[in-house]
This record gives structure tokens, C-alpha cells and sequence, in this order.
């Protein structure tokens, strides 16, 4: 008698903290996520400041990769985009989870 | 939890403190990240100082750090070219000016970021003193004392006046009026009866709407009845009841024989209402006035003025004036008292439209209609006394300004004053007027065609034309001042303002 209620009770409680645990793998996600959102955007602003004559380079490893200045904007910009659709994605992760 | 010290269960003790030690923690952890930036801020300065005075040379000598325990002797070369990364993992190579404009850049975001923990840090310290308070009084309860006050009476659930839902057909202007006692009750269960009788009010009043409308009577209750709404006084509330029963009344007045009493009383005070909107002065005497007179068996009402001030003459512009005379006042009255059935209440205008304002608010001078001068003009000065006039030349002039006014009717447009402000005026006034009206003259005035005069509505009170509703009133009691004779009270016939025009000159 007390045995399938202790399974049902052991197995509620797994489901318990599988959620508790996806509901902090999103929270850390999207906490990484912001912040890089927010460095990103002063990379996009201090792009705005320079102008062609500095020259600019991206580091890819131990490799200091030279880029153009349009190129850069662009690829922040993309990269901004990118990170507020996981932002979204998480955001609704959580929603699941949190309940 | 266990409250050892006194105090209701939500205040106590372990509680409070726990809750306070949670804000001070909150506090304590803003103040270290106010530190952290602090010190961003004070080396990005630093690194600008020192990006400043970097290009004054070609190259430096300095001494090389190698590894974590040595130096070496060496060169700093290429003093104004600096690599600057700008964040996630991208550089740019920039002169020192530049470096410095970046560097300034994200001091912005630093301090922006101080500011906001400096307001979280406050808000956080505050609440955390108000948890201390908490605290005290918890534990203390002697100094503070928390006054709580059990809502015991659930039944009062709205504020002031009754919200109450329109019925589906019933008209907006009509619910806005508040629980009435129906007349059979009497005047004693007014404050009491008002939460029952709401329902049997709503079915009465769509009763009686139904027999207004039969009886055409519709058109004039409602403003009334607006009015009692609008205003918000308690000792307003009785006599909105009253009105409103009085409006149920006067409606179905040749219907309905109800208490004579309550009738009168209830009339009586909603000249009272009306006449406080006009002017609180007339309250009273209204009152016992009205009172005075309601004893009569058949169910009539009637009006009695204060004492009015004696007939002045006023410069309304366009050398015409306007009475207002106490003879007319009793003219009213004496006609008021022969009537048997007459009107219930003065007809309230129509008024649908912004045409309608203009329709209804025309001066009756004899047998002619003025349109209405803004009270701004002189003429608003009519209430005024101005000056005092006879009689007799008070007469005469009345003429002469019908005459001034049936002259310039041809000549003024007229589409303000159409023939729909007829419906509202009775055909007493009219008999008189035109019969003394001599053949026009050669002044311009802007109205031609009959004016007739109309019951006012309220006579209780000196006309006010600054407020809205009293004008009504107030329109209707000049318009009986210049009702120069008796005249049998009938009811309202319509000409057409040409056909008066036209009767006019024929007469």
C-alpha cells in the first residue's frame, strides 16, 4: 500500500527537480545572454565612434583576424540579433518551467 | 512561527527581524557593487590620463615585465597607436584621441550603472527602516500601535451615489437618478426604503416613461431630472427622490391622483432643488412659499416667487432692455392660481442638437422672438438692478422693443431660430403680444415671428444666466415678465414664425 505511493511520491519528485533544474539552466542562459547583449551593444556603439582609418580585428583563437569596418558593424548587428532571439527562446523556457 | 512578543501574527518578531535582515542584505550587496564600479571609474580615469600624455614622446624606456618575477630594459614604441578592445573578442586599432573618446564612452556605462544601484540602495535602506519600525512596534507595542479596523459592514459597497447597471432600455439620462420612494410609501421611509425599492423603482419607471411619452410630456422631465443628478450633495440625494417621484408624478398627474400632500411637498421641493441650482437665497422662502399654497385638493402646482426686485430696466444693447418686473410676477402667479389642469412642471426644451440651443434660447419680447445675446454682453446685466422703472413707461417700451425686434426679422438670417423653438411656447403669450404691436418700424432686429410666452419652469428664483441649467428657468421667467396681461392658459400651439409674421401685420 505504501509502496506504489511512495514510487508515485519519488517519481512527482523527480519531475520536481528536473524542473527546478531546467528552470536554472534558463536562468543562467539568459543571464549569460544579457550580458553579452549589453557588451555587444557598446561594441556596436564604439564602432559607431571609430571610423575607416583604424583598422579592426577580430581574435579567433590565438589569431588577430583583420576585418573592415562594415564588416564588423554588420556581423555585431547580426550578432545582436541572434542573441535576442535566444533571449525570447529562454524567456519562454523559463515560463514553462517556472510553474 | 511562534510569536513570543504580542502584536497580530503577520507583525511578529522573528518575522520582522528576518525580513529586515533580508533588506540589509540587499543594502549591503549594492554597496559592494557601488564599490566595484567605483573603482572601474577611477582606473578608466586613470587610463585616460595616462593615454593623455602617452604621445608626448616617440618611445619610452621602460622596464618590461617577463613572466611574473622578471623585468627587462626596453622601448615603448608606437606611442599613438593603441589596440583597443572594444568587447567580445574584437580590437581595433585607434590613435590616442580616439582611445580616449572610447574610454569616455564607457565611463558613461559605468556611471549609468552606479546611478542605478545608488537608487536601489536607497529604496532598499528605506524599506529597511520601516521594517525596523515594524519591529518596534511589534515588540514594543506601546509606543506605535498598528490601528487596524475590521470592515464589519459589507453591504455598503459603492462610494457616495449607486452605481447601478443601465437596464438595457431604459434611458441614461433617467438612471442617473437614485432611489425614490414610491409616493404611496410617504416621505417617511425616504432613507430607509432606498436599497428595497430600487427594483419596483425601475419597473415604475419604465411605467411611467411609457406614459410620459403617451403624454408628450417626456421631452421636459428629463433635464430636470438631469440636473437633480448632477448634483452631488447629500442632503441633494432626499430631494433627487422627491424630483423624481415628482417627475413620476407630474407625468401621470392626469392619470394618477396620488397623495395630495406628498405631491405638493414633493414638487415643492423640487423647485427647491431647482431653485438651489438657481441660487440658494430662494431656498427657503420657495419653500414655505410652495408649501403654503399646495393645499388644494385638485392636484396643481404651484409657483411662488421670492421677492423679486422691482422692475428695472436694463441695456441689453441695440437700445432695447429687459424687464423684470414684479407685476409680471404676479400676473404669473394670479394666472398660475386660476389654472385648474395646467402643465404639471414648465416644459423643459428639447434640446437634441446644438441647433436646439439656439431654438430654445430666444428672449420673448412681445409676440417676437429675440435670439439670445451672450452673456458676456451687457444684457446679462437683466438680473442686475439697474435701475428702477415704472410701470407705465415700462410698457411702452416693451412695445417698442417688439416692434424693433419684428423689424429686423426679415432682415437678420435667421437659421438659428427655425420654427422648431415654436414647439415650446404656449399660445397665451402669443394672443396678447401681437395685438399690441404697432406696424414695424425701420430698426433691424434679428428675430421675426411670434414669441410666445411659456410657463417657466421655475420661478423661484432670480434668474441666473450664468449656469446652464438655470438658464432654462430663467429664459422662461423673462419670458413671463414680458407677458404684459393675463392670459388663460391653453396649450402650446404652433405657428410657424412666418404665419406670426404675418398674423402680426395683419393685426
Amino acid at each position: 500500500m505504501a509502496e506504489p505511493l511512495q514510487k508515485k511520491l519519488q517519481a512527482e519528485l523527480e519531475k520536481y527537480q528536473q524542473l527546478q533544474k531546467e528552470l536554472g539552466r534558463a536562468v543562467a542562459a539568459r543571464q549569460k545572454l544579457e550580458t553579452q547583449l549589453t557588451e555587444n551593444n557598446i561594441v556596436q556603439e564604439e564602432l559607431q565612434l571609430l571610423d575607416e582609418s583604424n583598422c579592426i580585428f577580430r581574435l579567433l583563437g590565438p589569431v588577430l583576424l583583420r576585418q573592415e569596418l562594415r564588416q564588423a558593424r554588420e556581423h555585431v548587428g547580426k550578432r545582436l540579433q541572434y542573441i535576442g532571439g535566444e533571449l525570447k527562446r529562454y524567456e519562454q523556457q523559463e515560463l514553462q518551467a517556472r510553474p | 512561527m511562534a510569536a513570543p512578543g504580542g502584536g497580530a501574527s503577520p507583525l511578529s518578531p522573528a518575522l520582522v527581524g528576518r525580513l529586515r535582515r533580508e533588506h540589509e542584505k540587499v543594502v549591503t550587496g549594492c554597496q559592494e557593487k557601488i564599490q566595484h564600479w567605483k573603482k572601474v571609474e577611477s582606473d578608466y580615469e586613470a587610463l585616460q590620463e595616462r593615454l593623455q600624455t602617452l604621445p608626448d614622446k616617440l618611445s619610452y624606456d621602460v622596464m618590461v615585465p617577463f613572466g611574473p618575477l622578471a623585468f627587462m630594459p626596453g622601448k615603448l614604441v608606437h606611442t599613438n597607436e593603441i589596440t583597443v578592445l572594444l568587447g567580445d573578442n574584437w580590437f581595433s586599432k585607434c590613435s590616442a584621441k580616439q582611445a580616449i573618446e572610447l574610454v569616455e564612452h564607457r565611463k558613461k556605462h559605468v556611471r549609468k550603472a552606479l546611478d542605478d544601484l545608488q537608487k536601489v540602495m536607497k529604496n532598499f535602506e528605506s524599506r529597511a527602516e520601516f521594517t525596523e519600525d515594524l519591529q518596534k512596534m511589534s515588540d514594543a507595542a506601546g509606543e506605535y500601535v498598528d490601528i487596524r479596523e475590521e470592515i464589519e459592514d459589507d453591504s455598503i459597497e459603492t462610494k457616495g451615489k449607486y452605481r447601478t447597471a443601465h437596464r438595457p432600455h431604459s434611458k441614461p439620462k433617467v438612471s442617473n437618478v437614485f432611489e425614490v420612494d414610491l409616493p404611496a410609501n410617504g416621505n417617511d421611509t425616504k432613507a430607509m426604503g432606498r436599497f428595497q425599492s430600487e427594483e419596483e423603482l425601475w419597473a415604475r419607471l419604465e411605467e411611467l416613461e411609457r406614459q410620459e411619452e403617451i403624454l408628450g410630456e417626456l421631452d421636459r422631465m428629463p433635464d430636470t431630472v438631469e440636473t437633480n443628478g448632477e448634483d452631488a450633495t447629500s442632503s441633494e440625494e432626499e430631494k433627487e427622490n422627491e424630483d423624481k417621484d415628482t417627475d413620476v408624478n407630474g407625468t401621470c398627474r392626469a392619470e394618477d391622483c396620488i397623495t395630495q400632500g406628498n405631491f405638493h411637498k414633493e414638487f415643492g421641493n423640487s423647485d427647491l432643488f431647482v431653485g438651489h441650482m438657481n441660487g440658494s437665497t430662494y431656498y427657503h422662502s420657495d419653500d414655505e412659499d410652495e408649501r403654503d399654497v399646495g393645499d388644494n385638493s385638485v392636484p396643481t402646482i404651484f409657483f411662488s416667487h421670492t421677492v423679486e426686485p422691482k422692475r428695472v430696466r436694463i441695456n441689453t444693447g441695440k437700445n432695447t432692455t429687459l424687464k423684470f418686473s414684479e407685476k409680471k410676477e404676479e400676473a404669473k402667479r394670479k394666472r398660475k392660481n386660476s389654472s385648474g389642469n395646467g402643465h404639471a412642471a414648465p416644459e423643459l426644451p428639447n434640446i437634441k442638437t446644438p441647433a436646439d440651443i439656439y431654438r430654445v434660447f430666444v428672449d420673448v419680447v412681445n409676440g417676437e422672438y429675440v435670439p439670445r445675446k451672450s452673456i458676456l454682453k451687457s444684457r446679462s446685466r437683466e438680473n442686475s438692478v439697474c435701475s428702477d422703472t415704472s410701470e407705465n413707461s415700462a410698457a411702452e417700451f416693451d412695445d417698442r422693443r417688439g416692434v424693433q425686434r419684428s423689424i429686423s426679422c426679415d432682415e437678420a438670417t435667421q437659421s438659428d431660430n427655425s420654427e422648431g423653438f415654436l414647439e415650446e411656447e404656449e399660445g397665451e403669450g402669443k394672443q396678447q403680444l401681437p395685438k399690441k404691436l404697432p406696424p414695424s418700424s425701420g430698426t433691424t432686429e434679428a428675430f421675426s415671428g411670434t414669441v410666445i410666452e411659456k410657463e417657466p419652469l421655475s420661478p423661484s428664483s432670480v434668474p441666473h444666466p450664468v449656469l446652464a441649467h438655470p438658464v432654462l428657468p430663467t429664459i422662461l421667467e423673462r419670458k413671463s415678465e414680458e407677458l404684459l396681461s393675463d392670459a388663460p392658459e391653453e396649450p402650446t400651439k404652433r405657428i410657424s414664425k412666418f404665419r406670426a409674421a404675418r398674423m402680426q401685420q395683419t393685426q
